[in-house]
């Protein structure tokens, strides 16, 4: 190359990029893809800063998957005029932010916690990794990160091939699925349209999702495939007495600033409800939870406006529903629990 | 502040457009100190007051170091330096390691004595301008170089914000003169600067965070035996991803740098091309090597005091820089292996020397004439330098063994645990990058793009910002960042 500098190669490297990006943007957004944000541990950090809006003012909202699906922010905004703040994590239990919201001596809030028994009363090191990389994030936060999330937001909000679980370079060799080797567990790969997460963390289907039984099916298939491994019993006897009781120590640590919390048993239906109602029969952990810890809970059964929803695959409402169950849930917390809402309806 | 992060790049511009304002030379070099303070304040604000300690002390003690004439003051001086330097990098660094290892020793006494873990926070890039730092002292009581004349130039020379985390540890006399001559960065040296930046965040992102750091991070976090094939590839894993991770920072911070119109030192010269271990350590973290060597290596008397004493010299020199890596024993013992691989290559170059054997006979050289022996011991030494990393990553001795155990086929009932489609990324990658090291070995990345069409740079250039972009990975600091 005779080129003195590389003010040349660069210029029309920099073009090729712009024209590579926007291609790819331009076919992602012709194929129908709309705009998300990475459900990682900064925007869960994001979230957590949002706690100690005042208790009269705002909701936390801690759980599984089921409560991002389920709770429909924008309905619970217009309804009660109360901001949700939303810490659940998918496929995880809610212990430890509940354990930091309890040693958390400025957190006197309004708490709801998500139960999903499966993840609630888990052990297993692996479904408490996401809060606790959220936590760490979230505590050992410095101000370039703080200033590298603001820049980030309008980025991911104006471009949808920044999404990580579906078009980064990893989940993209992902997706060709290549064979395993024996005895080497190879996570699924979720449907695109399952899993849309906005800015509140609020997390939707897509309507090409719920439209297409043929993804429903393909979900209802991966739920089945994390079922199916080895049998392990629930929790019980004197583990669960434990678990139980640490849950009890933090609630009370909250009560005792002034918090307020309520259980909430977001639906499931099809095989995934008849299989948690078998693994983990009601009375046993549902009813020892709410017994032992003293506090009230809402159970999407003991409900006619809420037991008769079908999720389409089976675990998560529908956006629909979500709207509907969300307009229950609040006045069920209004008219039952006594909570105070900016709004009253 | 990391170079992979959106705020660098905002402050980058920032940066730039001020240092090519029509400013002074002064007022540009307080903004590039301001800069750097404000670079390294975004890590954790406090911190900027150990900096500013380390600065203030050792400016005002090298000046007196070089002018005292008495060699009682002067040697107290030194130790003032010394201890200062040292003992915050003991305090901060160490303190955990020191205060564990004294509770076992005296335990083992039949003292029972347990006293609260401190919860000492670690300084980003404390070892990194502690030994700056300690250049200039030592230089000036040596009087190798002249005192800096200004508080300004030697406050940047320390917190110049592209070496001040993690190198490349630069001496006076390679830095100091850029800051006191007025001079501007061409548009060749933008140029080359913004490619290498660019090089520098793909092999750190795409390769290390994206591709490699997942197996490595699955295979070294195991509790059990895992099958040959799956430790090794974690374990080249490892390898990529430490070299791809700490040479992608150092040629981020020399693009910076050069982008800014200032050079620094090359950090990184293709290592896993090396034949044998003196090469590797003029070849990995060059400037680190070349510390040890002149400021403890050769303190302590090199190679000058006789053939045992190099010995044991060269194995102090290793296991300091073993230690140096990280408060844990699992660094001291990799230290201390690549001291006996250089004891070994030693022992070996002395006898053939003494035999009066022709150099191309000697493993450690390669003439034009043996390229592909050469190559196969390049191969022998990368697979050497992949056993040392697995003490590197091992959090303790028991994962060590188990990894080592698993790599050799002696534990047996081991399981698999990586995707086909981790194997590939793996082998690839690994591949690719030892044959382009080779390729590569006497040549550098500015050379090679020179002498090529422009087209292709242009296609490679691209390539590598469409799978910055592509790779979507979040801002995770650098490895060497711990140390």
């Amino acid at each position: 190359m005779t080129n003195e500098t590389l003010a040349r190669p660069a210029l029309l490297a920099f073009l090729l990029f712009i024209v590579a990006i926007a291609s790819w943007e331009f076919y992602l957004r012709s194929d129908g893809v709309n705009n998300a944000y990475d459900d990682n541990p900064a925007l869960w950090a994001h979230s957590r800063g949002q706690v100690y809006l005042p208790k009269d003012k705002s909701t936390v909202f801690v759980g599984s998957s089921r409560i991002k699906f389920d709770l429909d922010t924008k309905t619970w905004i217009d309804l009660t005029g109360d901001i949700p703040v939303q810490l659940a994590c998918v496929g995880s239990s809610p212990l430890p932010v509940l354990y930091d919201l309890a040693k958390d001596p400025n957190f006197k809030g309004k708490l709801v916690l998500d139960v999903t028994e499966g993840l609630f009363f888990s052990t297993n090191d692996g479904n408490r990794q996401r809060p606790n990389e959220g936590l760490k994030h979230y505590h050992d936060l410095t101000p370039a990160q703080r200033a590298s999330f603001m820049i980030n937001k309008p980025l991911e909000a104006s471009l949808v091939f920044l999404d990580k679980d579906n078009y980064s370079l990893n989940a993209l060799l992902d997706k060709l699925e290549l064979k395993s080797r024996p005895g080497v567990f190879m996570f699924p790969i979720f449907p695109r349209d399952f899993d849309r997460t906005y800015f509140d963390r609020q997390s939707s289907m897509r309507p090409a999702f719920v439209a297409d039984t043929v993804q429903q099916n393909t979900q209802k298939g991966i739920w089945k495939l994390f079922a199916s491994g080895p049998p392990r019993p629930p929790l019980s006897g004197a583990p669960l007495d434990s678990l139980i009781q640490t849950v009890k120590t933090a609630i009370d640590q909250i009560k005792s600033r002034g918090g307020e919390i309520v259980f909430v048993r977001t639906p499931s239906s099809d095989f995934y409800w008849a299989g948690e109602q078998k693994k983990f029969p009601r009375e046993q952990y549902w009813g020892k939870l709410l017994a032992d810890t003293g506090c009230q809970g809402i159970h999407f059964m003991d409900y006619p406006e809420t037991d008769h929803y079908i999720c389409p695959e089976a675990s998560h409402l529908s956006p629909r529903d979500g709207i509907d169950y969300t307009r229950h849930l609040a006045r069920t917390l209004q008219n039952k629990m006594m909570w105070k809402f900016p709004k009253s309806f | 502040m990391v170079f992979n992060s959106y705020t660098f790049v905002v402050f980058f511009i920032i940066i730039m457009i001020l240092h090519n304002l029509p400013f002074s030379w002064k007022v540009k070099k307080i903004n590039l100190l301001l800069a750097s303070y404000v670079f390294y304040a975004a890590w954790n604000p406090p911190f900027i007051l150990l900096l500013w300690l380390s600065t203030v002390v050792d400016f005002y003690v090298g000046r007196a170091l070089f002018t005292q004439q008495n060699v009682t003051k002067k040697r107290l001086l030194l130790v003032i330096s010394l201890m200062g330097n040292i003992g915050m990098l003991c305090f901060f660094k160490y303190g955990g390691f020191i205060l564990e290892n004294f509770v076992e020793l005296v335990n083992l006494f039949g003292v029972d004595y347990h006293p609260a873990k401190p919860n000492i926070i670690l300084p980003a890039g404390i070892s990194f301008y502690t030994f700056t730092t300690l250049c200039y002292t030592i230089d000036m009581y040596y009087k190798k170089s002249e005192p800096v004349k200004s508080m300004l130039d030697f406050s940047l020379f320390v917190t110049f914000f592209p070496h001040l985390v993690a190198g490349p540890i630069v001496r006076p006399p390679q830095l100091v003169p850029q800051f006191e001559t007025e001079h501007k960065a061409t548009m060749k040296n933008i140029m080359d600067g913004l490619l290498l930046l660019t090089f520098g965040l793909f092999i750190k992102v795409v390769l290390a965070d994206g591709f490699l750091a997942p197996t490595a991070n699955e295979v070294f976090g195991a509790t059990s035996a895992l099958l040959a094939v799956d430790t090794w590839m974690g374990v080249l894993a490892f390898s990529g991803q430490i070299f791809f991770d700490f040479a992608g920072y150092s040629t981020c911070a020399i693009g910076v740098a050069m982008c800014l119109g200032f050079a620094l030192p090359q950090n990184f010269r293709f290592p896993y091309a090396a034949i044998g271990f003196t090469d590797f350590w003029r070849r990995w973290h060059i400037t680190l090597s070349a510390w040890l060597r002149d400021y403890l290596y050769i303190p302590l008397g090199g190679n000058r005091k006789g053939t045992g004493r190099t010995y044991v010299n060269l194995m102090i020199t290793m296991l300091l820089g073993g230690l140096w890596h990280g408060a844990n024993w699992t660094f001291v013992v990799w230290g201390g292996l690549h001291g006996f691989y250089l004891w070994v290559e030693k022992f070996f170059r002395d006898t053939f020397s003494r035999r009066g054997t022709q150099p191309e006979a000697v493993p450690m050289t390669v003439s034009d004439k043996t390229p592909s022996l050469g190559f196969l011991y390049a191969l022998l030494t990368f697979f050497l330098v992949n056993v040392t990393w697995v003490f590197f990553r091992a959090g303790t001795f028991d994962q060590a063994w188990t990894m080592l155990g698993s790599m050799f086929g002696i534990l047996k009932g081991g399981a698999p645990m990586l995707t086909t489609i981790s194997i590939i990324k793996v082998w690839s990658i690994a591949t690719i990058m030892v044959v382009t090291h080779w390729w590569m070995r006497n040549t550098s990345l500015l050379q090679l793009v020179y002498k090529v069409p422009f087209w292709l740079v242009s296609i490679g250039w691209a390539a590598m910002l469409v799978a910055l972009a592509f790779s979507q990975e979040s801002s995770s600091s650098f490895i060497y960042f711990q140390f």
